[in-house]
């Protein structure tokens, strides 16, 4: 816990001393859910049932998939790639701390550190945009519940991608790949109920979905009940999974690091 | 002409050093391919089930998205490296460009060249060619030669907005995240038609960052839907905005150039 703080005291450090990334940060997220709110309402106006759900709750979706591309944002894969690179990989392998528990309390810094700047777009959304609130207090914990399951979902996606680097070096283009893949099957702009079925019997095997339109549909009402219960029940076994294999791929990889005298 | 033949000779020296990494040329093709073409399938999805987005439909929406594309292709491969320019300051790795005895503009346009521009490139002429051959449409000789104008403009556009907001980094140190901006309201234009925001965003990207003149207003006139704006000609403006842009960035250029060597860096 307190290596947590340590790292989260540092984000926040590092936010002050670029306060002009900070503010443009904050305009940034905010014209891309101008952006989806407009494609929307457009679209609302065209045809108001084509959907299943109704135009407030699709924005919200939209914006809210605008805020939560701070997951995206997780250098976890960039740091490895860096630390390999470079070499300075060795002395994260001396630290006194396993190194996945390590990446993850980085990790965990960096997107509280994002959330806060994810937090006044959103606040403005709620006022400009009329994004809604979740139904009840209920909605409300599973969303949280979700949020954090696809936080370490998708975060032990980007360790396993990160720890490609150790194997081949550039991550740089094979990320470009993987980040479109997680943001066209993880349902961020367009909802998955939406994909012809082909597309989404894919998604819905895929651990994508964690990340984005699971927590999303919960926060809207459009997963609930039982339907939600099995919804949160996936996301806990891509976890499980993933966490698994990430372990996994990491003792490979560190196998390798040592062998090669890093 | 000293200063294009030197640029020419410096692309080719990058293009070199470049053709050394044949596999990550491969990877990097592939993955700019996949990214094209999930955007088009979220335009698709969309678009399909209602039909079109306020009277575009899907294949104008692909020609949109593939106009911006080609001429942002150009500046894929030539000028990506603008992205990295705080970077080059912070190292001190701009000086070396101060060192040599010629034109410090020309070497550092000349910096570096991105294979994966060809990607793009191939994305966008597949869409172009796909949507022209489903709208059925038929262009006068006059239109054809305006396609490759608006596509030198379109990469012009790109090119000098981002220098520009690149030099920010000479004043303040920092500038990708003013970028990433940038390139946010380029993707809007680029994904949907301006013609669905409210008027300040349509304002900014006519007047302030002139994006919409890479892709939008050409494609009324070369998919013949002038009659969504008050003025059917403004398209053909867009080599006179490339030109302004031109113009201006020399000017800011040269102070940034002026505020480096000044500050002894």
């Amino acid at each position: 816990m307190k290596i947590f703080w340590a790292f989260t005291r540092q984000a926040f450090q590092y936010a002050s001393v670029y306060r002009f990334n900070f503010f443009v940060g904050i305009l940034l997220t905010f014209l891309q859910m101008y952006g989806i709110y407009w494609v929307w309402r457009t679209l609302y106006t065209q045809k108001p049932d084509a959907f299943g759900v109704n135009m407030e709750q699709m924005i919200t979706y939209g914006v809210l998939g605008m805020a939560m591309q701070i997951f995206m944002w997780s250098r976890v894969q960039w740091y490895i790639a860096n630390q390999v690179k470079s070499g300075a990989i060795d002395t994260d392998l001396m630290k006194p701390l396993d190194f996945h528990i390590h990446m993850l309390a980085r990790s965990t810094g960096e997107t509280v550190i994002s959330s806060v700047l994810a937090l006044p777009s959103l606040i403005i959304s709620y006022f400009i945009l009329g994004i809604s609130l979740p139904a009840d207090i209920g909605t409300a914990v599973a969303f949280i519940v979700s949020v954090v399951l696809g936080f370490l979902v998708i975060f032990h996606l980007n360790f396993i991608l990160g720890t490609l680097a150790v194997f081949t070096l550039d991550i740089r283009h094979i990320s470009w790949a993987y980040m479109s893949t997680v943001r066209f099957f993880g349902g961020q702009l367009v909802p998955l109920w939406l994909f012809p079925p082909a597309l989404l019997l894919i998604a819905n095997i895929l651990p994508f979905q964690s990340t984005f339109a699971i927590p999303m549909s919960i926060y809207i009402g459009k997963l609930t009940g039982a339907d939600m219960f099995r919804a949160l029940g996936f996301q806990f076994g891509w976890m499980v999974v993933l966490v698994l294999g990430s372990r996994l791929l990491w003792t490979q990889a560190h196998r390798r690091l040592v062998v090669q005298g890093g | 002409m000293e200063a294009i033949r030197l640029y020419i000779r410096l692309v080719g020296i990058s293009m070199q050093a470049r053709l050394q990494y044949r596999a990550d040329f491969i990877m990097g093709a592939f993955s700019v391919i996949m990214l094209n073409v999930m955007n088009l399938a979220l335009i698709g999805i969309i678009v399909y089930r209602f039909v079109e987005l306020n009277g575009w439909n899907i294949w104008q929406l692909f020609f949109l998205y593939c106009l911006w594309l080609l001429g942002h292709s150009f500046y894929s491969l030539f000028f990506w490296h603008f992205w990295d320019l705080e970077e080059d300051l912070i190292r001190g790795t701009f000086d070396q460009f101060l060192l040599r005895p010629a034109s410090v503009f020309i070497q550092y346009i000349g910096r570096e060249v991105q294979y994966i521009g060809f990607a793009d490139m191939f994305v966008a002429i597949v869409g172009i060619g796909l949507a022209y051959v489903k709208l059925g449409l038929h262009w006068s000789i006059g239109l054809w030669l305006f396609v490759p104008v608006v596509v030198i403009s379109g990469t012009m556009i790109e090119m000098t907005l981002n220098l520009m907001v690149a030099c920010i980094s000479f004043w303040t140190g920092r500038s990708s995240i003013a970028l990433d901006m940038v390139m946010e309201f380029n993707v809007l234009v680029q994904h949907y038609p301006i013609d669905i925001f409210s008027a300040w965003f349509r304002i900014v990207v006519t007047g302030l960052l002139p994006v919409a003149f890479m892709n939008y207003y050409p494609a009324l006139i070369l998919l013949g839907k002038i009659e969504k704006t008050a003025v059917p000609g403004i398209g053909f403006l867009s080599p006179v905005v490339a030109l302004v842009l031109v113009g201006l960035t020399s000017i800011v250029w040269h102070f940034a150039m002026r505020r480096y060597s000044s500050s002894g860096g």
